[in-house]
Formats: structure tokens, C-alpha cells, sequence
């Protein structure tokens, strides 16, 4: 009697599971995704790194986390200014007490300053100019003047990937409500935001971000986040119009009616689980955009205000010592611009194909 | 069709009045007033002078309420009275009819070559399928696709300014034509400005024909596995004729649309590279205004781009219309 019955009858795999098993075969679009992957941690803990500001140190008694300051310049404890420590952590920790221990960054180079001679035993300062060549010290060579490239290439990533990813939610969270409440209401309301998004279309965001420039006195990161994603979101709305008008007919939507569901569970707990793979294929490639925008701003010299190093401004300071030929000042962050804009689109067409009904069944 | 035209127009007008209202509250909230000196400004030689000042705001009504300065702003805009740039002292819209010829330079020559080049690469990856020529221009083309044109203008200004520099394959850097341009013959005018475009011509090419060759590549699968095709074959059709005149002469509906949507980028889309080949075009203007804080010109731009932008859509839309009679617009 306790013979197992072996199951008639087994779940069959949901449509996201199916799309993920499919999108797992493409070898690229998976290599793509663990490179995004290794970028987002290399953005997270950038200052651990790269950088001259200890991770974690005991000063006086106390526990700091110093690094923070490359996040936030305020959640440096004040404490390192109040006792002169002038930046240089290694020496100045050493000599105001001799009790303190520090864990330090990976790579001991700072993105907003030159390393000096001597900062670091046994340290030479990072060379300028001409013979800022890549070496096993600067690992990327160094600016003109003496900036790590590597480290500010580290420290860039954080822009890099927050813009495409800030930029694009603005723009997705836009475009998936209007779409979904156009797609979903009909009538009049359709109407209205259909016109909207073709207002919207033809809205060139790149030269408005450029007016914009000679108006407000310091454009932030985030105004030009601001003004991508709200120029951007009109892709996503359309496509997530029309699938709602195609799912707003179907049974389970009519069950849900029934069960007595209100307008707003309906649409987002019932209709947009199931509008939402079409969606992710804008989305995906959005980022890329976002982050060529800003690159191409910075480097140009009207994107984020220094000192955050982004790599568009490597680009920048690149573009002006290209006629001595410091070529690892254009070759590296170029490189690192052209992977990741390359990464989200093989991302983006794995997703494509991966979600794409008419595959379904061939892939099995 | 008559209708849906109109109803297109009246859209482009409002979202031109949307633009328009925009931009000219863009010019009321400049820090300030932006007539009036700017610390910021250190630099004296781009302050407005008194004179600016005073034609400026009769130009930009700002003495006046708003709803009657934008009016004025407004009419004096359609009566293309743009005013005058007072970084360069000359009329605005004399300032951007001199830089329209040198993007459309351009840009129709990276469109010609774009177009010319992406046709038979897409033919012929067609007819090679899936073997392995055809999966490496293919795999190049992503690449391409893939790799921001201000990266690759970087890098081939490094490579062919900077690394060859004195070798015969030497580029200029910058630039539409040499210092020494007016003294040279017309073979040796029309040589230099060949070798100044070269570059510029390339970045904005590469990009655009690894789209269309998709494109044309993707279509022509589709179409290639129609009944059609298999009767062209049958009847004893060569596969060249078969592949020109039955299969490509049905992708050219798509085809035909995609040259709506490139329009807008056609005088707006070089903006960037413009900036970083300091090619004398529109986009080097805005580029040069903002710096400068030469509003009128950067209002006027701005603007113009906008036209652009929705032109290009519009004419998108009817051309998509006239390419296949299927489409009907209600």
C-alpha cells in the first residue's frame, strides 16, 4: 500500500521558467549576462577595489568604514578630516596611532587624485604624460596628470550602469503604466495617450539635454537621467498598449471580472505578468542607449560635473592628449563602453528570442 | 488617408506648440535674467552687450507677461525673424543656412553609401546562409552594430591621425578642409576635402549599414521561403533573377520605410560626431552656441531639430502608407 504512485500528471514548466531554460542555451546571451553581472559587482564595490581609502580600519578605538566616501563624500567620518588626514590614509594611520589596522583595497590608486611618492611603502607616485604607459602599477596607464585610469575606470562603472539602469526604470515605469491603462480603458483615455506618446516620439531628447546645458548652471547625473527616461518610455508604452488590448479580451480576464477583481488588480496583478515579455526586450536595449547618451555627453564635456569619474570623461581627457598618442587613455574605457553596450544587446536579442510564442514549441 | 494625414498634421502642430512652449520657458527661467551679466561668465567677450541685451528683449518680449511675450516670440519665430546671435553678430538663420550644407555633406553621403553597400551585403548573406562566410559577416556586422560611433571615431583618429601620422595612410584630424584650403587648385581643394571626410563619413556609416544589412538579410529569410519563390525556381528561373526581381523587389516595402525613419537623423543625427571631428556642420554650432551661451541661436536650433524630428516621422508614416497599399489609415 505504500507503493509510490508515480505521477500522472506533472506541473508543466510556466512560461517564464520556459523562456529562462531557453534563454540559458544561448551560450552568448549567458556569457553576456555574467559579464553584466560582473560589472554590476565591480560597480557595488568599486571602492574596495580601487582606491587609497581603507575598507575597514580601527582608529583610536573605533571602527570606520572609510571607503564609504566614495559613494557619498559625507559618509566619510569627519573624524579624518578634523585630524588632518589630508586624503593619505597608509602613513597618517600609522603615525596618529600606532594601534590602528586597516584592511585596504584590491588596488591602491585613487580615481579623483595622483598617488605621490612614498604614500605607500614601497609605492613609487604614478608617472604623468608620455610615460604614463600601462604597467603592472597602473594597470591602465595613467591620465596627463597622473591619474589611475584603471581605478577611475573602476569607479566609473557605478555611473555607467546607474544611468542605464535609472534612465531606463523611469522610462519603463512610465511606459508600462500609460500603455497598460491606454490598452486597458479603450475609448477616450486610449485616445489621449495615444496621441501623447506620439508627441512624446518626436521629442528630441538629446538636443533638449544639450539646451538644457546652457540654462541650468550645473547639470547633474541625474537631471540628465530625469530627462532620458521621460523622453524615452514611448517604445515600451506601445507595445504594452498593444498587448493589453489583445489581453484585455481573453478568458482569464473575464474571470477575473467575475471573481469580482477591481480595475487596478485586473491590469497589474492579472494582465501585466502576462504583457510583460515583449516589454523586456526595449527595456534591455534601452540601457544600452542610456549609457552610449551619457558616455558621448561626457566625453564631449557636457556630461556629469567632475569629479565623478564616468568613462566618458576618460574618453574626455583622452580626446585631449590624443594628438601625444596616449592611446590607453581612448583604447580602455572605449573598449569597456563598446562590452557592455555589445553585452545588453546580446542580452537583450536572447531575450527576444527566448520569450518569442512562435519559438515555443521548436525549442523542445 | 486624407484624414489621417490631417490629424497627423494637427498633432505635429501641437507637439511643435509643446516644443515651442518648452523652449521659450527654457529662456524665461535661464538663471537670472539671462540678459543680465552672468558671474559665470568670466570670460567678457561672451557677455552680451548693451545693444544685445536691448534687441533681445524686444525679440524675447521679456519686459512683457508671458502669455504675450511667447506670442511675440511666436510670431517673430514664423516670421523666421530667429534674431541675432551675439557670439558671431550676424542674423541666426544666416548662421545656420552656412552650416547646413556641411552636414548635409554628410550625412546624404553616408546614407548613399549605407544604402548602396547594405543592398548586395544582404543578398549575399542571404544566398550564403548559414555557411560559414555568411555567419562571419554576419558576426562583424553585430559587432558593428554594437560599437558606439564615438568610440570607433576615437579610435580611428588615433589609428589614422596620430599612429600614421607621415605615412601615406595618414588622416586628417579635424576639420572639413586644410588651413591652407583657399590657395590650393580645384583637384587639390577636392582631394582634401575628400580626405577630411573620409573619416567623418565612415563613423556615421558603419552603424546605419550594419542596421540595414540586418534588415534587408532578415526580410529576404522570409520572403525567400515564400510559395512564390518556390514557382520562380520551379519554372526555371536563375537564382539571380529569382533573387533580384521575385524576392528582393517584395523587401523593398520595408525598406522603403526605413528611409522615413533615418530622415530625422539625417541633418540632427551627426551632432556628436560633428563634435568630435569639429566638422563645421549644425551640430558643431549648437555644440559652439552652448558654450558660448548664445541663446537665440541655441533656441533656434533647438527648435529646427525639433521640426526635423517630427518631419521625419511624419514623412515616415506617409511613406509606409504609399509603399503598401494594404496599409490604411483610419
Amino acid at each position: 500500500m505504500n507503493r509510490k504512485v508515480p505521477d500522472l500528471v506533472t506541473a508543466s514548466p510556466g512560461f517564464w521558467q520556459q523562456s529562462w531554460q531557453r534563454f540559458r542555451r544561448r551560450k552568448l546571451a549567458m556569457f553576456a549576462l555574467y559579464f553584466i553581472g560582473l560589472l554590476s559587482m565591480v560597480a557595488i564595490f568599486s571602492p574596495a577595489i580601487a582606491g587609497t581609502k581603507p575598507i575597514v580600519c580601527r582608529y583610536k578605538g573605533e571602527i570606520y568604514f572609510p571607503c564609504l566616501g566614495y559613494y557619498n563624500p559625507s559618509w566619510e567620518n569627519p573624524i579624518f578630516q578634523k585630524d588632518r588626514f589630508r586624503r593619505v590614509y597608509p602613513r597618517n594611520l600609522q603615525r596618529k596611532d600606532p594601534d590602528s589596522w586597516a584592511l585596504w583595497p584590491l588596488v591602491y590608486q585613487d580615481p579623483h587624485r595622483p598617488v605621490r611618492d612614498g604614500e605607500w611603502e614601497g609605492l613609487e607616485g604614478n608617472p604623468f604624460g608620455a610615460k604614463g604607459q600601462p604597467s603592472g602599477k597602473n594597470w591602465f596607464g595613467t591620465y596627463k596628470t597622473g591619474f589611475d585610469v584603471f581605478a577611475s575606470m573602476v569607479h566609473g562603472t557605478r555611473i555607467a550602469l546607474l544611468v542605464g539602469f535609472v534612465s531606463t526604470g523611469i522610462a519603463a515605469v512610465i511606459g508600462i503604466t500609460l500603455g497598460a491603462v491606454a490598452g486597458y480603458m479603450g475609448g477616450v483615455v486610449d485616445l489621449t495617450i495615444s496621441r501623447l506618446i506620439e508627441m512624446v516620439m518626436c521629442v528630441p531628447a538629446l538636443v533638449l539635454i544639450l539646451a538644457l546645458q546652457a540654462v541650468i548652471e550645473e547639470v547633474s547625473i541625474w537631471n540628465i537621467m530625469m530627462l532620458l527616461g521621460l523622453t524615452g518610455w514611448t517604445g515600451m508604452a506601445r507595445l504594452t498598449r498593444g498587448e493589453f488590448l489583445k489581453l484585455r479580451e481573453t478568458e482569464f480576464v473575464a474571470a477575473a471580472r467575475c471573481l469580482g477583481a477591481g480595475r487596478i488588480r485586473i491590469m497589474f496583478r492579472h494582465v501585466l505578468p502576462n504583457a510583460l515579455a515583449p516589454v523586456m526586450v526595449p527595456i534591455v536595449f534601452g540601457i544600452a542607449a542610456g549609457i552610449q547618451v551619457e558616455a558621448a555627453l561626457s566625453l564631449l564635456g557636457f556630461g556629469a560635473p567632475p569629479p565623478n569619474p564616468s568613462w566618458g570623461t576618460i574618453l574626455h581627457s583622452g580626446r585631449e592628449t590624443l594628438q601625444s598618442g596616449y592611446w590607453w587613455q581612448v583604447v580602455f574605457p572605449g573598449l569597456g563602453i563598446f562590452l557592455t553596450v555589445l553585452a545588453y544587446n546580446l542580452i537583450g536579442e536572447g531575450i527576444q528570442e527566448a520569450t518569442d510564442p512562435r519559438l515555443a514549441d521548436s525549442g523542445n | 488617408m486624407v484624414s489621417y494625414l490631417l490629424r497627423r498634421l494637427l498633432i505635429g502642430l501641437v507637439t511643435l506648440a509643446m516644443i515651442t512652449c518648452m523652449i521659450y520657458g527654457l529662456i524665461r527661467s535661464m538663471p537670472g535674467s539671462p540678459l543680465d551679466a552672468d558671474p559665470a561668465m568670466m570670460d567678457p567677450s561672451k557677455m552680451p552687450s548693451k545693444a544685445d541685451i536691448q534687441r533681445m528683449r524686444s525679440v524675447y518680449g521679456l519686459d512683457k507677461p508671458l502669455h504675450l511675450a511667447y506670442w511675440q516670440w511666436l510670431k517673430n519665430t514664423t516670421s523666421l525673424n530667429l534674431g541675432t546671435s551675439y557670439s558671431q553678430k550676424k542674423p541666426v538663420a544666416e548662421l545656420i543656412s552656412d552650416r547646413v550644407w556641411p552636414t548635409l555633406q554628410l550625412s546624404l553621403t553616408s546614407l548613399l553609401l549605407s544604402y548602396l553597400l547594405a543592398v548586395p551585403m544582404g543578398l549575399y548573406a542571404t544566398v550564403r546562409s548559414g555557411r560559414a562566410d555568411e555567419r562571419g559577416l554576419s558576426f562583424a556586422l553585430y559587432m558593428l552594430y554594437s560599437f558606439p560611433s564615438f568610440v570607433a571615431a576615437l579610435f580611428l583618429q588615433l589609428l589614422f591621425a596620430v599612429k600614421l601620422e607621415g605615412t601615406w595612410l595618414e588622416l586628417p584630424l579635424l576639420g572639413n578642409h586644410s588651413n591652407n584650403y583657399e590657395e590650393m587648385g580645384d583637384a587639390a581643394q577636392a582631394w582634401d576635402s575628400f580626405k577630411h571626410m573620409i573619416l567623418p563619413v565612415t563613423c556615421f556609416t558603419y552603424g546605419s549599414l550594419a542596421y540595414y544589412c540586418r534588415f534587408v538579410k532578415a526580410n529576404m529569410e522570409e520572403v525567400i521561403r515564400q510559395d512564390y519563390i518556390r514557382t520562380a525556381r520551379a519554372k526555371g528561373l536563375g537564382p539571380i533573377r529569382v533573387l533580384i526581381h521575385h524576392a528582393f523587389r517584395n523587401t523593398l516595402i520595408p525598406f522603403v520605410t526605413l528611409l522615413g525613419l533615418t530622415l530625422p537623423g539625417l541633418l540632427g543625427g551627426a551632432i556628436i560626431l560633428e563634435g568630435i571631428f569639429n566638422w563645421p556642420g549644425m551640430g558643431l554650432l549648437f555644440f559652439s552656441s552652448i558654450l558660448g551661451r548664445d541663446y537665440p541661436t541655441i533656441m533656434s536650433l533647438t527648435l529646427m531639430f525639433s521640426i526635423l524630428t517630427l518631419t521625419g516621422q511624419l514623412l515616415a508614416d506617409i511613406l509606409y502608407a504609399f509603399a503598401d497599399p494594404r496599409i490604411r489609415y483610419s
